[in-house]
């Protein structure tokens, strides 16, 4: 009896070790406040499944091997091992990314609206682009977005802009990337409530207990992010983030910009995440005098940490100005500004066929900078590369400008693809404009609300090389907002005008050739007396 | 069926052969036709002028409702208070601090701009330059982009206000107004557009340049700053003109550029919200509704109006309705904006003003930002843009307008009078009655006269019309030149003579004889197509503006149908000759003023009356003075 007692606990035990040496949870919370007022909350909960590898597209026929999680989210590996993903990223963002006041985001994916780009291995079991439509299937289903319509009119393959973030497994297989868009996604609890699913704590404790949809909703800016990637030697990693900007101000009374986690999220943190190997609040500092409370477990001149595991609880850390008693805004943007570029995209025009895209790039650098430029644009709007013109501080400079790659766009199925690189000369201008068509659709192409217009995805642009920059790390991608273009749309509300008209209008010229084709033309004689 | 409808129907289908008796009855219909033509024509003019009088009766016209179901007008619970007008207020004060040391229009902006940024919301100055034949407008544009918490920013919305307002006051409430908003609404999250927020400098030149670079449109005569900040597409615009101390009412104007209407929507909205949300009445332009001050509404009948009848309830809603007609059609039918709100149509954005009508009270600030916020809500609440087909109306009342159907008939109905003159006149051309007999010798009189068909030559006429025509053109170049502005009195009889007496005189010239028995006269054939194309040209105009178009009924209707060759033709070629030019110097305050409009905001109407109705009015008086 007794032996078969320690027997099951020495199994037991040997079980949970060997589940905590597979996998290992983590979560992080970033507190960033801004110069105008806002605070930037980043939520990032890593899951790493140790020693695993991406399934190889060659097994995709055959059945899979049983997987065995549990920390990693059930649900989304078994989507990721169904169609063989090796790198998946899905974003989900509301709200316009203000690059001039809030800098770069933690999480590059920024774009207004759902985002997915995935690298996937080729190989013969399935095609990449079934298994890539299975994918945008299942994570719609997945995440409640309306992911299934980004089908082949949305999807390209820009792979200058996505690099993979992590490895990509065997030196010598093929890799291909799919990304696609949808700008008039948009994000809300539906979409929070299968994300707190995948996590092990849900949002009951630790830093998830601090994802209150109520405050998070209600963010000046905020998206939600799921990213699979692959790292050599460790495994495979999902990391699920939350990103928001909060406005402090609004929520005050008193006009100042004090916050806590209690003001901003309405919830403090009450009790840990048993499972999570590292649970860390990062505070960044400002240059400002604030008085911040609780005392963090480390701090150096960058961040303060806090580490939820051991802290007391419940932990409401707060940031005070005490020495304003109003919160005044800053007249004029940071300067040097906080972006290395920025930039602004605008459809000019007004006319129902013909447009101009129109963006202005700004170069803050006092050194030279080669970005690459990427339009991922539905067919809805179409370029005339011969009309780009480029100007570098009014002056025309076409050379500045290098097309890498263009697929043009066939109407009803592909969109554009665009890859280009910038080189941009130290501080000043460049106004880029390209002349673009607004095709004519068919009638059934249109949506149900068909006069609001067409949402056409951001621009995206990445600094590749920066002159004398020493330390060349990874630079962040930068998002456009996205445009609202008008098409050509029919008056929707009078369709039996229209058909009343139509048909009236056939059977006259009907009736009139018909009577023509079937009468018998005779000669009359009419005497000429006149008639009674 | 009783044997005397038969024998009836017998008696009309006729005996003998059928097809004989059927092209008989299409000889006689055609011969009614021909005789009746003139009484046709005619009873289409009497039933078009007559429709135009009834249009301002009780017998038309509708109650106003709302269409779009998005939009649910005064639903919201308006958070605008005592410490939003305080701060209003404030704002006041500085503008007139800066009114009263004389500022400049660049001073305001800089001082515009930097309140704007103190709350947080980004804001930037375009300074413009706009090249006229008379003198440059310069200015500064302030504006702010409000950048929608959790939007996309793909829509947009305006507030604005220009520093001139439309009775040429300074509009320093409206600027404060538009201030105190920008502070306001930023507290809030709700917003599903993002809100821009303009202060344009003068009254009209402002915003034409703030618009032509926000939409990338290049306007050869305006030199602008491109403008630092963007946003996304704006479907609807609010302008506020409060140039008073206090207001009574808030006045609706909504013609904008060259005719065009905003949906009618976005007023009624408006009204409802005014008047339940901000308990402010609305007037359709400034004219007091009837029965607020009962006096005033006598004053405005005609003296020669009958005392009995000036108590008639219909006639004094007659007289209302018709005095914010006149005032509608002047606006539309001169292509004019009534206000700022005015130049954005074109970019299809739905826009209108309102105006705080000066008064001694009671509203203010208070009522105005509930309004406004309210409306605001409701134009926020837009999924799609306002589509419904709510662009052609009459707004005769503040809550009565009349549909489409039931005022276009009016000129309509004149065109195809003309027309049928028109075409009258072609046929009449066609045939000459002359006596019967083989050969001249052989004529006796008293045998009686037979009709014989004559050649239409078209050409000589044609190129009359074309030429008349591009004499119009040139008429509108020489009098859009610097120069011509410049010494009037010289020039204006000169135009008057290029642009009447030169082509009347060279068609006296070069028209030969001929004929009448042979060949039709040329003055026949030019009065036919001058009909025809007179017709075409309101019928067209009608469904684009309509106030042009009845205008151009009244004026053309009975002097091109009457022209021709008579006893007094020489004395109806002076009447032609006042009714085509003398504009040019009754009223030269009305011709700078579309010129200017020409020029700074491409407004079609003066080279439309030197291109299109003076033309015409010329080829009439051709017609007139011409004898074959």
């Amino acid at each position: 009896m007794f032996s078969a007692l320690i027997y099951s606990f020495l199994f037991l035990s040997a079980h949970v070790f060997s589940i905590h040496a597979q996998e290992f949870f983590q979560e992080q919370l970033t507190l960033r406040p801004h110069r105008d007022g806002t605070v930037l909350g980043h939520f990032a909960f890593t899951t790493l499944l140790k020693s695993a590898t991406p399934r190889e597209p060659e097994t995709i026929r055959i059945e899979d091997t049983s997987q065995h999680y549990t920390l990693f989210p059930l649900a989304l590996g078994q989507v990721l091992r169904e169609y063989a993903i090796t790198e998946l990223h899905l974003s989900l963002n509301a709200g316009k990314w203000s690059y001039d006041r809030w800098g770069y985001p933690e999480e590059d994916g920024v774009g207004t609206g759902a985002e997915l780009w995935a690298w996937m291995a080729e190989g013969p079991g399935a095609s990449v682009d079934e298994r890539w439509r299975g994918l945008r299937s299942n994570l719609a289903g997945l995440f409640c977005a309306s992911l299934g319509s980004m089908d082949e009119q949305r999807t390209t393959s820009p792979s200058l802009t996505f690099l993979p973030e992590g490895d990509l497994p065997g030196p010598s297989t093929p890799y291909q990337l799919r990304h696609g868009t949808l700008p008039s996604e948009n994000v809300c609890t539906e979409n929070l409530t299968p994300f707190l699913k995948l996590l092990p704590c849900k949002s009951l404790s630790g830093i998830a207990s601090l994802l209150n949809p109520h405050r998070l909703f209600d963010a000046d800016w905020h998206g939600m992010g799921i990213h699979v990637r692959y790292v050599e030697n460790a495994g495979v990693e999902v990391r699920l983030t939350f990103q928001g900007v909060f406005d402090p101000v609004r929520y005050s009374t008193d006009g100042k910009r004090d916050w806590s986690l209690h003001s901003i999220f309405d919830r403090t943190i009450q009790k840990t995440c048993p499972v999570a190997r590292h649970s860390k609040i990062r505070l960044i500092s400002t240059t400002d005098a604030v008085d911040v409370s609780p005392a963090p477990n480390t701090f150096n001149a960058a961040f303060s940490v806090y580490d939820v595991n051991t802290v007391s609880k419940p932990l409401d850390i707060s940031m005070q100005w005490s020495n304003e008693s109003h919160f005044e805004y800053p007249l004029s943007l940071d300067s040097p500004p906080p972006t290395h570029i920025s930039v602004r995209r605008t459809l000019k025009g007004t006319e129902q066929s013909r447009g101009q895209l129109a963006i202005v790039i700004e170069n803050h650098q006092d050194k030279q900078i080669k970005a690459s430029y990427l339009e991922t644009m539905p067919w809805l709007l179409q370029f005339h590369l011969n009309s780009i013109q480029v100007k570098w501080n009014s002056a025309p400079r076409d050379d500045l400008m290098s097309i890498v790659s263009y697929i043009p766009p066939v109407p009803h199925s592909r969109p554009t693809l665009l890859q280009s690189v910038l080189t941009l000369p130290p501080n000043g201008t460049m106004d880029l404009t390209i002349d673009v068509t607004k095709p004519f659709l068919r009638y059934t192409e249109h949506p149900p609300d068909a006069q609001r217009g067409w949402d056409l995805p951001p621009a995206v642009f990445r600094p590749l090389i920066i002159a004398n920059d020493s330390n060349l790390r990874r630079l962040p991608r930068i998002y456009t907002p996205i445009l609202l273009v008008d098409l050509a749309t029919p008056d929707f509300s009078m369709p039996y005008n229209v058909i009343i008209m139509s048909c009236t209008l056939i059977a006259l010229i009907f009736g009139s050739v018909f009577n023509l084709l079937t009468r018998k033309f005779v000669l009359t004689k009419i005497p000429n007396e006149p008639p009674q | 069926m009783p044997p005397r409808i038969v024998e009836i129907i017998r008696g009309m289908r006729g005996g003998g052969d059928r097809n004989v008796a059927r092209l008989r009855r299409k000889r006689a219909i055609t011969h009614l036709c021909w005789k009746s033509w003139p009484i046709l024509s005619l009873t289409l003019l009497v039933t078009g002028y007559a429709w135009m009088l009834t249009i301002p009766s009780t017998l038309h016209g509708q109650k106003t409702y709302i269409d779009e179901n998005a939009l649910q007008p005064s639903q919201v619970t308006t958070y605008w208070g005592w410490t939003d007008v305080h701060r209003t207020d404030g704002y006041l004060d500085a503008l007139e601090a800066l009114r009263d040391r004389n500022a400049s229009g660049n001073e305001y902006a800089n001082y515009i701009s930097t309140e704007f940024r103190k709350l947080g919301v980004p804001a930037a100055t375009q300074n413009y330059q706009i090249l006229t034949s008379s003198e440059p407008l310069n200015g500064t544009n302030a504006f702010a982009i409000l950048s929608a918490p959790r939007a996309s920013g793909a829509e947009a919305m305006i507030v604005s206000a220009s520093r001139i307002s439309m009775d040429g006051h300074l509009n320093l409430r409206g600027i404060s107004t538009v201030l105190s908003l920008a502070a306001f609404l930023k507290g809030y999250s709700l917003w599903a557009k993002d809100l821009i927020f303009i202060v344009s400098d003068g009254y009209l030149d402002g915003m034409q340049a703030w618009l032509t670079a926000y939409h990338g449109l290049s306007q050869s005569n305006i030199i602008s700053e491109p403008l630092t900040l963007s946003s996304g597409s704006i479907w609807t615009a609010l302008n506020i003109d409060y140039p008073g101390h206090s207001f009574s009412h808030l006045g609706i104007f909504f013609e904008g550029l060259n005719g065009r209407l905003p949906n009618q929507d976005l007023l009624n909205s408006f009204q409802k919200i005014s008047l339940y949300t901000g308990g402010v009445p609305v007037t359709v332009y400034d004219h007091y509704e009837r029965g607020e001050f009962p006096d005033r509404d006598l004053a405005d009948i005609p003296w020669w109006v009958p005392h009995a009848a000036m108590n008639i309830e219909a006639v004094k809603e007659y007289v209302y309705r018709a005095k914010n007609i006149m005032r509608h059609v002047g606006y539309q039918a001169r292509g004019r904006a009534s206000g700022v709100h005015g130049l954005m149509h074109q970019f299809r954005i739905d826009a209108f003003t309102m105006f705080a009508i000066p008064s001694a009270g009671p509203h203010g600030f208070h009522a105005l930002g509930r309004v406004l916020e309210s409306t605001l809500r409701t134009t926020n609440n837009l999924l799609e843009r306002l589509h419904a087909s709510f662009f052609f109306y009459l707004l005769v009342g503040t809550t009565t307008f009349m549909k489409i159907g039931s005022y276009l008939p009016a000129p309509v109905l004149v065109s195809t009078a003309m027309l049928f003159s028109g075409l009258g006149e072609w046929a009449r051309a066609r045939w000459a009655e002359e006596p019967v007999g083989p050969d001249e010798k052989e004529r006796e009189p008293g045998l009686g006269t037979q009709w014989v068909q004559r050649k239409r030559p078209v050409l000589p006429a044609i190129l009359f019309v074309i030429g008349t025509h591009l004499n119009g053109v040139l008429l509108f170049c020489l009098i859009a030149s610097p120069w011509a502005s410049r010494n009037k009195i010289f020039t204006y009889p000169f135009l008057v003579a290029q642009a009447f007496l030169f082509p009347l005189l060279l068609s006296l010239a070069t028209t030969k004889t001929s004929s009448p028995s042979t060949t039709a006269p040329t003055y026949q054939i030019l009065k036919s197509i001058n009909l025809c194309l007179a017709s075409t040209v309101i019928s067209i105009t009608s469904v684009l503006n309509f106030s042009l178009a009845a205008t151009l009924a009244i004026l053309l209707g009975p002097p091109l149908i009457w022209s021709g060759p008579g006893k007094y033709r020489h004395i109806k070629a002076a009447g032609y000759c006042v009714l085509g030019l003398g504009w040019l110097l009754l009223l030269p305050q009305e011709v700078q003023k579309a010129l200017w409009n020409w020029e700074v905001l491409g407004v079609w109407f003066a080279p439309f009356v030197c291109t299109v109705y003076v033309p015409l009015v010329v080829q009439a008086a051709i017609a007139t003075v011409l004898i074959h």
